[in-house]
């Protein structure tokens, strides 16, 4: 196990001088590589060329609990500063030994260690001997703000050139000597056991190696991956379909304040509402792949997981070899936003490999994505809101009923946390009571971009807007008065500035806007949509301005917000997965409409406004957790349509115009 | 079945099943792995080559269709090791996240500016509506294109 709080564990220098930076995160295209490089180039001195990298590679990196949460930066920003400062002061010790100068007269300059006398070393000729090693001290002293070359200026992702040359490699594209392409049989539904397997015409077809049954995994290996599909369409198998067990919901009060009920029986204006969410797929582009090398020694796993070290675990468990005997090596991934929490194609990789004994190349078919993977459950969220006689907010119930949003199970004790996720406002609440119902679904459901708090966040940033609206309240002020946080204040205020709160946008067009705070991050949005006489929403602009505390790269901070905001958009106009009971009806782009180039607003301006005195928070999903609501929010603006169902169909646009 | 390809200006000669699709023939006999497998029906534009300068979904072409045409991939667009102007121009304008889609992308911009050197916003956002993005960098494609067309 490689431990990550000692230097030789975090950054190595290589003979010829460049530097080898470790951690156990994941990149899918957060821009996390980028910024850990901007980080450890400024802080041990190096330009940021000669700085590579590793993430993931359970042989080299730091074990890691998982990327999701956007918590990269903010969890290993501070150690790998740390960890680049300490290698500068090791350098800068070690040439004062070899220069025979006092360390207080030595000073770095971009991989070389100086006195002022025109005496050198480079940082390669001082690891000849013995690696830097140590543990990390908590107090090394960091390099100035002053003094940052790359951190808090943007910059191009390091793999840019890589991806556009053709260079770059996903799991899908990893070759191996002797490598066999996989295919699953599918069952009728999830959890089907097998009685009974008819492989007599699948192995007599061209290039098929194997049908492999193992346990209730029927799928065949071939030499090429038209021939593992074709013959797994020929496999005749038997099955037993489980009857559906229905689970139990699980209740968790969130917030339980006193008086809740009186509050709510005494105000001046008391507002009900309902909210519904559809599930929806994460979709990724790139459909789930993985390569497995599976030997009686030990075994390789190639591809991409948000959970590397998990992965390994659960491999080394299913194949019977100690967890340090299975390595997982990340490739490029596609994006996933959260999906690959779930271990399915990588298991069933490994599970092919282990039965062939060679090397094993599994991609899942657009079908497959769309009706094998987890997706993002629905929601009904119901609030009462009761407003006070100055237009303020008296009392407050909240009620989120979803089914269970994380691949890893339920946990009550985390249970805010992850399938609660924001259902308790940012807002000054003076009797609340918030309550999360875990209700079962026979629908696969697990992690999905910023789990339940951008369904939350639709809900409460679209009742902030009716409240504002049916008290006669500027829906930007009605959030100040009730903003206690002083930077998501400054975010919201900044935002109405940028985007031109209360200034007419003509017929059909209207703003809207909604803010939350997501992990630290303050982010507010708005969005200007047109809408036609039919009912078609499109979303013409959008804003934002964040505060995720200090910022490595400004640009990737931007690039993660638009992005959220564009997915966002697309899952509030556009999407919903079909479903009845267990079985996924949706199979292929034609019957999942997400928003394409067409449908891309003509500007999406993001301003980066985070507080340099605050600690790093993240921006992978900050920027798609506000955006529906401020979508929905403009409707209402555009049109006096208050459409409380996502997607905003033109259906359903058409009905809340004629039920104004 | 034996075949000669002609792929970023080289011939090749593949023995392959006949039906198989030029994609797979690309990716596992050609190991021109940049073109990437989406979707298999043609709706996502992550396996889009060029053919005789066209777009066209290459997990729809059957190898013996591929014969007759010249094929260019991601993997030819660079001349001399130098990026085209349009692989530059999505580099520095960072449109991409994941990257997964970007070489189909690549290929409809560079089919795109093939035909119409300075293409309107709108062109751009018709050339590149094949191409589905799940990250959201639409805005910075167009820009890109934009950038590369102005450097052409």
């Amino acid at each position: 196990m490689i431990d990550g709080t000692r230097l030789e564990g975090r950054i190595r220098v290589e003979r010829d001088g460049s530097v080898t930076v470790l951690s156990g995160k994941v990149e899918f295209g957060q821009g996390i590589r980028t910024g850990f490089a901007q980080i450890v180039a400024d802080e041990m001195d190096v330009p940021i060329e000669r700085v590579k990298v590793i993430l993931a590679d359970t042989a080299q990196t730091p074990p890691d609990r998982g990327t999701f949460g956007s918590h990269s930066t903010e969890q290993e920003g501070p150690t790998l500063r740390r960890a680049g400062a300490f290698a500068r002061r090791q350098l800068i010790e070690r040439a004062s030994s070899k220069l025979g100068v006092a360390a207080d007269r030595l000073r770095t300059e971009q991989g070389v260690v100086r006195d002022g006398d025109g005496a050198s070393v480079a940082y390669a000729d001082l690891v000849t001997d013995a690696p830097l090693s140590g543990a990390i001290p908590d107090d090394v002293p960091l390099l100035p703000r002053e003094r940052w070359r790359y951190m808090g200026k943007p910059r191009p992702a390091l793999e840019a050139v890589d991806i556009v040359s053709g260079c770059a490699r996903y799991a899908a594209d990893v070759r191996l000597p002797g490598m066999l392409r996989g295919a699953v049989v599918r069952p009728p539904v999830r959890g089907a056991k097998v009685r009974a397997v008819d492989d007599a015409a699948a192995k007599a077809m061209p290039g098929v190696v194997a049908v492999i049954r193992d346990g209730d995994l029927v799928g065949v290996v071939a030499e090429r991956e038209e021939q593992a599909r074709a013959a797994a369409d020929a496999v005749d198998v038997d099955w037993s379909v489980p009857a559906t067990a229905e689970g139990e919901t699980i209740v968790l009060p969130l917030r339980e304040d006193e008086g809740v009920d009186a509050a709510l029986a005494s105000g001046a204006k008391k507002v009900e509402r309902t909210y519904v969410c559809p599930p929806i797929a994460n979709a990724p582009i790139g459909p789930s792949a993985a390569v497995a090398d599976v030997r009686a020694d030990g075994a390789t796993i190639y591809g991409s997981t948000h959970r590397p070290f998990g992965l390994r675990e659960a491999a080394a468990k299913r194949v019977g070899l100690p967890p340090e005997k299975v390595r997982f090596v990340l490739t490029l991934g596609s994006g996933t936003y959260g999906r690959s929490s779930s271990f399915d194609a990588p298991m069933e990789a490994v599970i092919l490999s282990k039965n062939v004994g060679r090397p094993v190349l599994l991609q899942w078919s657009r079908a497959e994505e769309f009706q094998w993977s987890p997706s993002r459950p629905e929601a009904v969220l119901e609030a009462s809101v009761a407003l006070d006689a100055s237009g303020g907010i008296a009392a407050w119930r909240y009620d989120e009923h979803t089914n269970i949003h994380t691949s890893s199970g339920f946990d009550p004790s985390y249970g805010g946390e992850s399938t609660g996720r924001n259902a308790v406002p940012p807002y000054r609440v003076p009797h609340a009571h918030v309550t999360l119902y875990v209700e079962p679904t026979p629908l696969r459901t697990a992690n999905f971009r910023s789990l339940a708090a951008s369904e939350n966040v639709f809900a409460i940033e679209s009742l902030m807007d009716e409240l504002a609206h049916e008290s006669g309240q500027d829906p930007v002020a009605f959030r100040v008065r009730h903003l206690d946080d002083a930077r998501l204040r400054r975010v919201l205020e900044r935002l109405a500035e940028r985007a031109g709160w209360g200034k007419p946008r003509g017929e059909r067009r209207g703003l809207g806007v909604a803010c939350t705070e997501y992990h630290g991050t303050k982010v507010a949005e708005a969005a200007e949509v047109e809408v036609s006489p039919s009912g078609v929403v499109r979303v013409l602009r959008m804003w934002a301005v964040v505060d995720p505390g200090s910022v490595v790269n400004p640009d990737g901070v931007r690039n993660q917000i638009e992005g959220g905001m564009q997915q966002s958009a697309s899952w509030a106009v556009f999407e919903s997965l079909r479903h009845r009971g267990p079985r996924v009806l949706t199979s292929s782009w034609d019957t999942y409409r997400i928003a394409t180039f067409r449908d891309a607003p003509l500007s999406i301006d993001v301003e980066v406004a985070g507080d340099p005195s605050a600690p790093s928070s993240g921006v992978g999903e900050p920027g798609a957790v506000p955006a529906a609501a401020a979508v929905a929010n403009a409707v209402f603006a555009a049109c006096g349509a208050r459409v409380r169902e996502l997607p905003l169909t033109p259906e359903r646009v058409r009905a809340a115009i004629a039920a104004r | 079945m034996k075949l000669t390809l002609r792929v970023n200006g080289a011939d090749h000669e593949v023995d392959v099943p006949r039906r198989a699709t030029l994609l797979a023939v690309l990716r596992d006999d050609l190991g021109l792995v940049a073109t990437r497998f989406g979707c298999g029906s043609g709706q996502c534009g992550a396996c889009y080559v060029l053919a005789d300068g066209a777009a066209v979904a290459s997990c729809l072409m059957t190898v013996d269709q591929a014969v007759d045409h010249d094929i260019v991939t991601v993997e030819g667009l660079s001349q001399d090791g130098k990026l085209s102007p349009v692989q530059d121009a999505f580099a520095r304008e960072s449109a991409m996240q994941c990257g997964y889609c970007t070489s189909g992308m690549l290929i409809s911009a560079t089919a795109l500016l093939g035909h119409t050197p300075s293409p309107s916003e709108d062109e751009i956002r018709e050339a590149l509506a094949p191409n589905l993005c799940r990250c959201g960098v639409y805005g910075r494609a167009i820009r890109a294109v934009q950038r590369a067309a102005g450097a052409t």
